[in-house]
């Protein structure tokens, strides 16, 4: 463990790198698209009956000034990280001067919500049924409810999003199948406001649970079907130790430690959002705000969140890397 | 009682003051015959605590911010308006005053008119809003003012004067609302401010007969309140708005609009597929349309068209563009497209009502007699009944056929008069004339190469126009031409205005409605703002076609007043040189389907009672208010 220290920078020097280079290429392809942040206001105002050409071409140059967009790409890359250096993300482009952080900081507790619980669940779910389906694997029910999570995994969320809108929207209509919330609900925080926001949110993370669960589920189940055959198990079992404990205690303890790393990184990927599922059930988190700042080319916005996506990975990746070696004693840092 | 009793009924006891707490702000607890519900067809709002509309700040312009809380200096109703004119003197007490050579304008102001904080509206607010929006470039209409005026000062309380950096006939129009104008800015407000740029107006203050009473904070909705001191808004001449609260909401898919309204939960409908309303027409016995039976639609004063880029060698010509024209059966573009809502206009203005009197109906002798030359014939193209025989398929339909008019006049208002005859045979005369030639089946271009057309389309966010365009791709493939419908996402910004494009759906048409001024559009198409290839195009010229006998056209407009009749004489000679040149196709008019429930209020505008456009994001529907009765006790 002498060299703990030298591993650590190293690998806080591979995080900057990383989220360096993530941003960075962000940066370019962002500003390569052919959507014009610029076109876009323009082409509101226009909207408001402007047509004078003189002034849409004086316009032009002052919103490209008023945007920090002149210059070359290079000077407009350098001036992105001089700002991002000091924790500023620059205004919205499609709603200047709103900062970039006050528009993510509306959205983010929607998706924080919606993904935490439902990674959750589904973390949980699988682990349980996989553990029990991993151990007792005779067990025709487990077989059955294994079966049914396996065969949905490879089976895009959306299709799900979908089905359950038809099923629960139109065919059995008991719950809401568009927004965060009912649109006339004060949002003063009551419990009123709470249980109508779970009552959004149970569509949208049903269509991610049912198909997460599955990978968490196999992944489990190949885990404890490896822990079974070590002596400490069979040992245990000949021993005449109760069969739950040896699940318990013996076996999903140690089998969890992978699973627990995938946790991490599934938590981290929070910040990606979940553009499809956003979009289909109108819910008002991240997802749905990437895709109307790139509907707008709003480059600000568009960067703000993929920062914030790159940042929220390459973070969960060093910290289980970094931890990976305290607590778990078969991994050495050489 | 026992403890745990105790402590249930105080859990009961908070959850149902909490559950009411929540309630007591929203729109719906409001008194349902006092408020009106109306969809904002902008959505979402992106960045709903941003009032301040002289900065496209991402926050809402149709969530009655404009239509009910601004005002400016005059208004021009795209319908008939009321109090007898279209024309409206707001905020202004008079027309615009030009001296003779249309340097110099003059206004004088209403009195007695007064912002919702108690302060008087005056020229200073009028002198305000032009020097800041100067000094700050970047505001909306910085860059309009700054290459016009060259001074403006308020001359006393009540009158604003104008000096301009050069003659302008039209420098009025900036402050004329169609769909919107340069709202005037509260001074005492402002000024107070460090930066009006960065200034969000939050808790704006209303020159008009509302305010701001609550609003989502995700953007969904928008609640105004009738104000106590309404006779003191230029509205009042009106008389009082009977609704006294106004939501605009986003009520989420058309399927969910649709049924809001059949539950009498969604007043208006900003705009549905031809497919909703006719299901609205059939579910509700309450909803009220423009037309009472078809198309049902308001015709918007915008057109439509098959926009040629007319930089591409291919479309230079005026007689494959005529070619062209001539392939495309416009009957079934109306049935794929409108499924026979629209109306159709084969002259290049929207058949708006005005238009209809003052250009559609008197060139109808021209167009009759009006040849076209294929090089071996002369053909004459219009077939004056094509809006009668929409109208007969139609009546065919078991489940239309009594809602379509028979008086031949109400099926011009409703459908338009006549359109350009399918003709294939002419066609195939005008592209070899144009040097074209068919081989294996096939036309080729007259260097050789396969005649290959990409029809630009919006896709999903205009379907409509996307079958529309779709189709006439299919007609011209028959034909012979490599042709076909492709999506543009972003179909203006990256197609349009870079030209980046060959041939789209578009418009580039956009006129007052109710006025037959085509200022509105017409300036921009002059040569001196069409760009060079590869650079931007400003609006409104997409086909970037210049002709010099339109530029003496827009010149002499420019040099009359804009209600001089002579303006009319010269918009003809723009409609015949439009036909002739065929640099657009026009179609038929941008129909949108509004369609308004009476189960609370009553007095909507419709073509029997046209006083002003239906559609509810147009800052002149505030004319509604004061036509619009509880329809309740």
């Amino acid at each position: 463990m002498a060299s703990y220290p030298v591993f650590l920078l190293r690998r806080f020097g591979q995080f900057l790198l990383v989220v360096f280079i993530g941003i960075s290429a962000t940066f370019f392809v962002t500003h390569l698209t052919p959507i014009d942040p610029v076109e876009e206001s323009i082409g509101s105002i226009q909207q408001m009956g402007q047509s004078d050409p003189r002034a849409v071409e004086l316009m032009r140059q002052s919103l490209r000034a008023l945007y920090g967009l002149e210059g070359s790409i290079w000077q407009q890359y350098l001036h992105f990280w001089g700002r991002l250096a000091t924790g500023d993300l620059g205004p919205s482009l499609s709603a200047f001067p709103t900062p970039v952080s006050t528009i993510i900081l509306r959205s983010l507790p929607w998706t924080i919500g919606l993904m935490t619980v439902s990674t959750l669940i589904t973390f949980i779910l699988g682990n349980i049924v996989g553990a029990l389906a991993g151990y007792y694997r005779k067990n025709m029910a487990l077989k059955a409810v294994s079966l049914i999570f396996i065969a949905m995994q490879p089976i895009p969320y959306y299709i799900f999003a979908f089905v359950l809108i038809i099923l629960f929207g139109y065919v059995w209509p008991i719950l809401p199948i568009n927004g965060g919330y009912e649109m006339n609900t004060n949002l003063n925080l009551s419990l009123a406001l709470i249980l109508d926001i779970l009552k959004h949110s149970i569509l949208p993370a049903l269509s991610l649970i049912l198909v997460g669960t599955g990978s968490w589920l196999i992944g489990m189940r190949a885990l404890v079907s490896n822990i079974i055959t070590e002596d400490y198990v069979v040992f245990a079992e000949l021993g005449g130790v109760q069969k739950r404990r040896i699940l318990r205690s013996y076996i999903a303890r140690n089998a969890m430690v992978p699973q627990f790393t995938g946790l991490a990184m599934s938590l981290g990927a929070i910040f990606n959002g979940t553009v499809i599922t956003e979009i289909v059930f109108g819910y008002p988190g991240i997802g749905n705000l990437l895709i109307s700042a790139v509907h707008a080319g709003d480059y600000s916005l568009v960067l703000g969140l993929s920062a914030l996506s790159i940042v929220g990975v390459a973070a969960a990746v060093f910290i289980i890397d970094v931890l990976s070696p305290l607590i778990d004693p078969r991994i050495k840092v050489e | 009682m026992q403890h745990w009793k105790k402590l249930a009924f105080g859990v009961a006891l908070a959850t149902l003051g909490l559950m009411a707490a929540a309630k007591a702000d929203d729109y719906t607890s409001l008194p349902r015959k006092e408020t009106l519900i109306v969809e904002n067809p902008e959505g979402t709002i992106k960045n709903p605590g941003w009032f301040n509309i002289w900065v496209n700040g991402g926050g809402g312009v149709s969530t009655g911010l404009q239509q009910l809380t601004m005002d400016t200096l005059w208004y021009i109703d795209p319908e008939q308006g009321l109090g007898g004119s279209t024309w409206d003197n707001s905020l202004a007490a008079d027309k615009p005053q030009y001296n003779a050579d249309f340097t110099e304008m003059t206004v004088k102001l209403r009195k007695g008119l007064y912002w919702s904080d108690g302060v008087e509206f005056t020229a200073d607010d009028v002198v305000y809003t032009v020097k800041t929006q100067m000094d700050h470039p970047g505001m909306v209409w910085s860059a309009a003012f700054s290459v016009q005026v060259a001074s403006v000062e308020a001359t006393d309380p009540y009158t604003v004067v104008f000096k301009l950096k050069k003659p302008n006939s039209r420098f009025h129009a900036l402050f004329t609302v169609r769909w919107n104008g340069a709202w005037i800015m509260p001074k005492h407000i402002f000024e107070k401010v460090a930066d009006p740029v960065r200034y969000d107006f939050a808790n704006p203050i209303s020159l008009g007969a509302y305010k701001l009473k609550a609003y989502d904070p995700q953007g969904k909705w928008y609640t105004w309140e009738k104000r106590d001191d309404w006779q003191r808004t230029s509205l009042a001449r009106f008389g009082e708005p009977a609704p006294k609260y106004v939501t605009y909401v986003d009520p989420g898919p058309p399927d969910k609009r649709t049924i809001a309204q059949i539950e009498h939960n969604l007043d208006i409908i900003h705009d549905n597929t031809p497919e909703g309303m006719f299901t609205l027409k059939e579910k509700s016995k309450t909803v009220d349309s423009w037309f009472p039976g078809f198309p049902f639609a308001h015709p918007d004063p915008t057109l439509p068209a098959v926009i040629f880029n007319t930089q591409d060698p291919t479309f230079q010509n005026p007689d494959v563009r005529w070619a062209l024209a001539l392939l495309i059966d416009i009957k079934a573009v109306d049935m794929a497209s409108y499924r026979g809502a629209a109306t159709l206009s084969a002259l290049g203005v929207p058949p708006t009502a005005i238009a209809m009197k003052d250009y559609q109906a008197p060139l109808q002798d021209w167009l009759k007699t009006f040849e076209i030359d294929t090089g071996k014939r002369k053909i004459k193209p219009y077939d004056p009944t094509v809006g009668q025989q929409i109208a007969d398929i139609l009546r065919k339909q078991p489940k239309f056929k009594d809602q379509i008019p028979t008086d031949p006049a109400a099926i011009n208002t409703a459908f338009g008069y006549g359109w350009w005859k399918p003709d294939p045979q002419a066609a195939a005369e005008l592209l070899e004339k144009a040097g074209f030639k068919k081989t294996g089946g096939k036309w080729m271009t007259p260097d050789g190469q396969p005649f290959k057309i990409r029809m630009s389309v919006e896709g999903d966010t205009r379907s409509v126009f996307t079958r529309a365009g779709t189709l006439i791709a299919q007609q011209w493939a028959a034909f012979g031409i490599d042709s076909k419908a492709v999506p543009s996402t972003s179909l203006w910004q990256t197609s349009l205005q870079p030209g980046d494009f060959q041939v789209a759906i578009a418009w580039s048409v956009e006129t007052w409605g109710g006025d037959p001024d085509l200022s509105f559009f017409l300036d921009s198409w002059h040569s001196e703002f069409v760009a060079k290839k590869g650079e931007n195009q400003p609006p409104r010229n997409w086909q970037r076609w210049s002709n010099p006998e339109l530029d003496k056209i827009i010149e002499s407009i420019r040099k009359v007043s804009a209600d001089d009749p002579k303006g009319i004489e010269l918009g003809n000679d723009y409609l015949k040189l439009v036909a002739r040149e065929m640099p657009t196709i026009p179609l038929m008019s941008y129909n949108v389907f509004t369609s308004m429930d009476t189960t609370y209020w009553k007095g909507y505008p419709t073509i029997a009672d046209p006083y002003t456009d239906p559609v509810p994001n147009w800052a002149n529907s505030r004319l509604m208010m004061v036509k619009l009765k509880p329809a309740q006790p």
